[in-house]
């Protein structure tokens, strides 16, 4: 999509907008729609969330339920978008592949010290498995979502075993929605994949992060663009962004390295 | 506090007339056993028939609900775990007699109004129960389905799934469902954190509609004042009845409409006025629905499918252009 080398910023363009809104459309509304739909339990009151300041809303059923449909309006358009303009695009690089479970497995064995990560694409390979299974606890959720809606708004006397099974599967995918939430801000919690939090922010990140870790995505990536004068040296810069070793860099207070400080490092 | 109700004398003795015509004439007179519990049933109350069997220790339909709803509820727990934080629990099982308002125990309960009519004091009798509403925001919103309408217009819980959160009542315009704590699948999950027990109202004794039968109140009724049948033909008769007696309706515009029709001589309003209100004893006020409001969002929600593939393919068709249109200028 708008991937991008930009060697003197030391940075990697990761997302472009559109993935950047889709993703945190997604998740705000996604947000929201966990919120809300606690609030469909009769528990707001009984907690005293309604004595929380900004919560009194939530004993209210009917209101939680016009906060609910609206995140759904953006969730789902939000999630069709996603589906359709990818899908179109045969965007497949969060699709999982053959091996990416034995690959998650060694992944996470070298979380915890046991054993080196493999070199990466753009993805690592349990977030594609992530991505596959949280489609599916989305997909589910909208499914059954839409039966209950269509019971609401037309049919209240729909089939009995339809609504039952559509109520049981919201909420039992309500439940895994909510593991999923946890599990991906556990992730980036590791401090392996911390860098990656930039990237969901601002788009991009760091090269050098980059080349140690998705040395197999650099390589997919055109290398980057230069006026006609620099571009020997920038032809250099990509070369050895894809095949070199991470060179050492200096570090900001935050441990990360300083934009230009790959060139600063490699003119050392 | 019970008001008098000023009906004119002339107006009540024409409507009572009317309604003794109209009974007589055979308008009320549904066939039984014709709907076979399926297709939409309703039910009508006809207040001029109604006399709250005064000559009884307790009305009629509520001992014959009493007697068939028997043994239904299990015994509570003992103790039963009190619900955190709140600790608050509704055991009605030591008080199973009550019939002067809804229990657990008491699904219909008859209520008084009294009117006075050109000097001389009228009483109004009204037998409550759920009025199985067309669109149950009790049974829609329900989070476990454990509530649901059917196709035959009643709407039941099923006690084997309630947890007692009680929703419904909170969200019924007139608070039908009562709780009994201590009962209930809850029992097996996290009694103390989540549920309270089970949610019981009447449901329109739908074992027996299924058998052809008639519900338990509407057949011991000693007046006929109560009716059931294809919901089109009890609208007829409780709009004919109405007009013949310049009577009014409660339940058909109601909460967006019910499958309840009440006909009266006096307007409910004024009845309304007069019943004595409280838990378990439900007003006659007109109610709207409050789940109207969200179905124009909940239309949204359905075309949000649509409106996103639309988008996303427009956005992809715009992406492909643009690159292509960088692709030729490279080349250029």
């Amino acid at each position: 999509m708008s991937e991008q080398i930009l060697t003197e910023k030391n940075r990697v363009v990761r997302h472009g907008w559109i993935e950047l809104a889709g993703h945190w459309t997604i998740a705000l509304s996604g947000l929201l729609l966990l919120l809300s739909g606690m609030f469909e339990l009769p528990m707001a009151a009984r907690y005293k969330i309604t004595a929380i300041p900004g919560f009194g809303w939530s004993g209210d059923f009917i209101i939680s339920l016009y906060v609910h449909y609206v995140a759904s309006v953006v969730f789902i358009a939000a999630a069709f978008f996603h589906l359709a303009y990818h899908g179109l695009l045969r965007d497949q690089g969060l699709l999982p592949r053959k091996g990416d479970l034995k690959a998650s497995i060694d992944v996470v064995k070298s979380f915890f010290g046991f054993g080196e990560e493999p070199p990466f694409d753009k993805y690592l390979p349990e977030q594609r498995l992530a991505y596959l299974g949280t489609a599916v606890i989305i997909g589910v959720l909208v499914l059954t979502g839409l039966i209950k809606t269509y019971k609401n708004v037309y049919a209240p006397d729909l089939s009995h075993a339809v609504v039952f099974w559509a109520t049981t599967l919201h909420n039992l995918f309500f439940v895994l929605f909510i593991l999923v939430f946890v599990g991906h801000i556990g992730a980036i919690l590791l401090k392996p994949n911390r860098p990656m939090v930039r990237g969901i922010f601002t788009g991009k990140v760091r090269l050098d992060y980059a080349q140690h870790r998705h040395p197999l995505w650099l390589s997919g990536i055109e290398p980057p663009t230069r006026p006609p004068e620099k571009r020997p040296e920038a032809d250099i810069l990509a070369t050895a962004t894809v095949s070199a070793p991470p060179a050492e860099v200096g570090v900001d207070a935050a441990g990360d390295p300083a934009e230009g400080t790959i060139e600063t490092a490699k003119e050392k | 506090m019970e008001k008098k109700l000023n009906l004119n004398r002339r107006s009540f003795l024409k409507a009572a007339g009317a309604a003794a015509m109209v009974g007589t004439t055979g308008l009320l007179e549904i066939p039984k056993q014709a709907w076979a519990g399926e297709g939409k049933l309703a039910t009508l109350i006809d207040l001029t028939k109604c006399n709250g069997c005064k000559d009884r220790e307790r009305p009629a339909c509520v001992s014959a609900c009493k007697k068939i709803k028997a043994g239904r509820i299990p015994e509570p727990a003992d103790p039963i775990p009190l619900p955190f934080p709140t600790n608050k629990i509704e055991d009605w099982s030591k008080k199973k007699e009550v019939f002067n308002r809804l229990t657990p125990y008491n699904l219909i309960f008859v209520q008084k109004a009294e009117a006075d009519i050109g000097g001389q004091k009228k009483t109004v009798f009204i037998p409550r129960r759920c009025m199985h509403c067309d669109k149950p925001a009790c049974a829609t919103i329900c989070p476990f389905a454990a509530n649901h309408k059917f196709e035959n217009g009643a709407v039941v819980i099923d006690q084997e799934v309630c947890f007692g959160g009680a929703k419904c009542k909170t969200v019924c315009p007139w608070e039908i469902p009562q709780r009994q704590s201590g009962v209930g699948v809850y029992l097996k999950v996290l009694p103390t954190l989540m549920g309270n027990g089970v949610m019981y109202k009447c449901d329109l004794c739908s074992d027996l509609l299924k058998e052809n039968k008639t519900p338990a109140c509407i057949e011991a009724c000693p007046q006929k004042a109560m009716s059931i049948g294809p919901r089109k033909e009890i609208l007829a008769k409780a709009e004919e009845i109405a007009k013949s007696i310049g009577g009014s309706l409660y339940g058909k515009e109601e909460n967006d409409g019910t499958s309840t029709l009440y006909v009266s001589p006096v307007p409910f309003e004024l009845l309304n006025a007069s019943v004595k209100k409280g838990p378990g004893q439900p007003g006659l006020a007109s109610v709207k629905r409050r789940m109207k409001g969200t179905d124009t969002i909940g239309k949204a929600v359905l075309a949000a499918p649509a409106l996103g593939i639309a988008a996303g393919l427009a956005g992809a068709f715009a992406f492909i252009s643009k690159r292509k249109d960088k692709s030729g200028k490279k080349e250029e």
